[in-house]
């Protein structure tokens, strides 16, 4: 299977599914691609005749295409996908050539827009707090590390791990610490956390080995158990003060 | 209908064929361990296949405050009502105030029990499948596991339907090795068929063909989230990669050279080299072994395992429909 435009690479993940690995002069371009890709398959998963998409799985740069082993096999998928590459020239391919969604073989991916969110952090919150480690291991000062952390527009490359749980990146690269040599077994709903390139806010309760620095009050995953964050949306965090916290109420 | 969990044995939990297309969001897959069992309990409990049921492990026993049309499947499973032995892999009209009583012969492995009827059970995310992990589905929908003194709202079964029904078994012989495929279902010797994919250009040949002539062994480390096998050392020579998507079956290799199976309530990305994934016929199959057990692996292409697929849901379609 032989890649084609912003895919590099087709590789078989066992008998129902392949991944789809993408290029760009960067991860963000990577990234994009993936995006864009997801949303041709799932506009194509509303038509009846794409029966055979099951799910498609996400992340960073790579995209698992799972589908119906009793419809079609691994080359179906790949020649459909090429298809649509091509401008969707079968009778069943959405319509990708009209929206542009896919680039032109070998063309740069442009750059999708998604959700942009504002998230609030009550940064050093007793129950959450891991500066003065942060602070040992890059040499910055509190004050530093909270607006380094605030500077960025960050970009959701992926969301997993946990449910609602969005990656995001990246840190700034004097703030960058390494996870923690031994994993919490408890993170606090709402931790604000750092690790190498990455950002994130836990969702909920969980065990993880990531640098907190406070506390977001936002709702990561609501009662209806929808994730906030969806890959592609971007992230502002802002600093509150505890008071801001204790009175936060969301809308 | 109330039914009554006098005893709920180890560990037991409401599943049901999982959350579809959630992965992205986060949401383990979740699922019956041995999807074949579960289905066959369902089929012959008369149920849709994505009907709850109940995975046990150690032995449970419940009441059933009004009559009911039940069956129990898994591997080497033993039932009983009211004392009484009854075959597993058979519908099972069971009356008011009977006592139900199954387990599997194997401490660990799964046996399941479907009720004929609409589960009156709350649906998260699409599914009322526990995670216990995610705090999501089951009884309260809250991922807690099934506790003693629990009691099931399942919709009666009226006396019409109880009397007219067929009584649904599975003939004898397949009963007692239920054919998936080309393999018996839990036989121990018949290797579990895997399909080379992911980073397996990583892995060097001697590493692989290691894993494929030596024997692995379930260790203790076994849970719905994932099956860690003891055995030769099959490391990649891939240092670090970024998280992607992990398909169940996968057979991730961290650093300590040991495969974890990555099973029904895996994380959806991680982050460790993958030599491939087990043919999904064979996930029912290593769901069902017990720590201490062997395994061992073969590999096959995508082309034989989607033959081998084909072959296996005709197999059960035509057993259906001769049992009907």
């Amino acid at each position: 299977m032989q890649p084609f435009g912003s895919i590099k690479q087709f590789v078989p993940v066992g008998a129902d599914a392949i991944m789809l690995y993408f290029s760009g002069s960067n991860l963000e371009q990577a990234n994009a691609a993936c995006q864009q890709w997801l949303r041709v398959l799932d506009s194509a998963a509303n038509n009846s005749e794409q029966a055979w998409l099951v799910e498609c799985v996400p992340s960073y740069d790579s995209l698992l295409i799972i589908f119906d082993i009793e419809r079609v096999d691994s080359h179906f998928v790949y020649n459909t996908l090429r298809s649509w590459q091509n401008g969707g020239n079968t009778m069943s391919g959405p319509a990708v050539g009209s929206s542009a969604v896919v680039s032109p073989a070998g063309g740069e991916t442009e750059v999708a827009a998604g959700k942009c969110h504002t998230l609030p952090v009550w940064y050093g919150a007793p129950d959450a707090n891991d500066l003065a480690e942060i602070s040992q291991k890059t040499s910055l000062s509190i004050e530093d590390i909270i607006s380094l952390h605030t500077s960025v527009e960050y970009k959701v490359y992926a969301v997993g791990f946990a449910p609602g749980f969005g990656y995001m990146g990246d840190i700034v690269q004097p703030l960058q610490c390494p996870r923690l040599s031994t994993p919490r077994k408890k993170v606090p709903k709402g931790a604000v956390a750092i690790a190498d390139r990455q950002t994130a806010v836990y969702p909920s309760e969980s065990p993880g080995g990531w640098n907190l620095m406070g506390l977001c009050p936002k709702t990561m995953l609501d009662k209806n158990n929808q994730s906030l964050l969806s890959a592609g949306d971007t992230v502002k965090f802002v600093s509150i003060t505890e008071s801001e916290f204790n009175a936060y109420h969301e809308g | 209908m109330k039914v009554e969990v006098i005893s709920k044995g180890l560990f037991s939990l409401i599943v049901d064929e999982g959350r579809k297309g959630k992965q992205r969001h986060g949401f383990s897959q979740s699922g019956p361990m041995d999807e074949m069992a579960s289905h066959w309990a369902n089929f012959l409990a008369h149920n849709p296949d994505n009907t709850p049921c109940l995975e046990v492990m150690g032995k449970m026993t419940v009441c059933f405050h009004e009559p009911a049309i039940v069956a129990v499947a898994g591997r080497q499973v033993t039932v009983q009502v009211n004392g009484h032995d009854q075959p597993s892999y058979s519908s099972i009209k069971v009356n008011k105030n009977d006592r139900l009583s199954f387990q599997s012969e194997y401490v660990g492995s799964k046996a399941y029990l479907a009720i004929y009827g609409e589960w009156k059970i709350p649906h998260q995310v699409g599914s009322a499948c526990t995670v216990v992990r995610e705090s999501l589905g089951g009884l309260h929908g809250d991922g807690r596991g099934i506790s003693d003194g629990d009691c099931i709202d399942i919709s009666r079964c009226d006396e019409q339907t109880y009397e007219a029904v067929s009584v649904r078994q599975l003939p004898i012989q397949h009963s007692m090795s239920i054919k998936y495929g080309e393999h018996v279902a839990y036989d121990i010797e018949a290797p579990l068929r895997v399909i080379k994919g992911y980073q397996e250009a990583h892995f060097s040949q001697v590493a692989k063909r290691m894993f494929e002539s030596s024997e692995y062994t379930v260790s203790s480390s076994i849970d719905r989230m994932g099956y860690r096998l003891n055995g030769a050392d099959i490391a990649s020579s891939l240092s670090s990669m970024r998280s992607e998507a992990i398909h169940v079956g996968a057979i991730q290799v961290p650093p300590d050279g040991q495969p974890i199976i990555m099973m029904r309530d895996r994380q959806t990305l991680g982050g460790y080299p993958k030599l491939g994934c087990l043919n999904p016929l064979d996930v029912s199959r290593l769901a069902q072994r017990v720590p201490g057990e062997t395994v061992s692996f073969i590999f096959q292409n995508s082309e034989e395992a989607r033959a081998d697929i084909l072959l296996s849901r005709q197999h059960v379609q035509r057993l259906r429909g001769e049992i009907a």
